[in-house]
């Protein structure tokens, strides 16, 4: 009961420390130290926030390597913008541009093999939203941002901008094609 | 300075003996410890609310700060 009472004297810096205070800050610490690694368990077990790379760009010089590998390995094109479908090769490097108010140009990968996914926005800042999976990227201008992709199921995807980026906001959709 | 059992002010809690510390208001006694410095921190709730508020704040602009300026340049 004295840990809740007022100190009996006014220097109370060296006294022992009394068991019920000990036992709380014990209690305490020990909840701590359970959220804090929570956090990197979660994080490679609870299959959450992406880990990805991230290198400063220009839009310039993504643009350049964006129209590098659509220049090599477009297959067709779709809608009415006239949007380059790219078929890059297994393991390569893949170049997805973010801009007002498109995504450029669409993909189509193969199912169970990786890719490296570079994103990029051109103007303001947008999001990279892969629906209906529960992956979900900031795409932001000076910055380019490279995950991992291993496409586990083939159908077709939609990519959506969950950034609001503009009057054209809602019309920032494209196709992912996983055959 | 201990003050009666029943004083005026303890009229509504009876049986409850508290003994405040005055603050004294002559110069310190010789007999009497200096207070150290990690207590009269501890019994600060304002200094230690800013401290709650400033030293995260901190840490973190800075943590974000290097983190940025850490980023590689695009090959």
């Amino acid at each position: 009961m004295s840990a809740i009472m007022p100190p009996a004297q006014r220097v109370w810096w060296k006294q022992p420390l009394d068991r019920a205070e000990g036992a709380w800050i014990l209690i305490a610490f020990a909840w701590c130290m359970v959220m804090f690694f929570m956090m990197p368990y979660w994080h490679v077990y609870g299959k959450q926030n992406l880990s990805s790379e991230t290198y400063r760009t220009t839009p310039e010089q993504f643009a350049k390597k964006a129209q590098a590998m659509v220049d090599q390995h477009t297959v067709r094109v779709e809608t009415e913008q006239k949007i380059p479908v790219v078929k890059p090769p297994v393991g390569s490097d893949v170049y997805l541009i973010a801009r007002l108010w498109q995504w450029w140009p669409m993909l189509e990968l193969e199912q169970g093999k990786s890719y490296r996914l570079h994103l990029t926005a051109m103007d303001y800042q947008h999001g990279f939203s892969l629906q209906p999976e529960n992956i979900n990227i900031q795409v932001i201008p000076g910055y380019e941002h490279v995950v991992t992709v291993t496409p586990n199921r083939a159908g077709t995807y939609a990519i959506l901008c969950n950034e609001f980026c503009g009057i054209g906001h809602h019309t920032m959709v494209s196709r992912l094609y996983v055959k | 300075m201990e003050k009666p059992v029943h004083a005026a002010s303890d009229a509504g809690a009876p049986g409850i003996q508290t003994r405040h510390a005055a603050i004294p208001a002559e110069p310190r006694a010789a007999s009497e410890e200096l207070v150290p410095v990690m207590q009269q921190i501890l019994e600060n709730p304002f200094l230690l609310l800013f401290l709650g508020v400033a030293i995260p704040t901190v840490v973190y602009i800075v943590w974000g700060v290097m983190e940025i300026a850490g980023i590689p340049i695009a090959k």
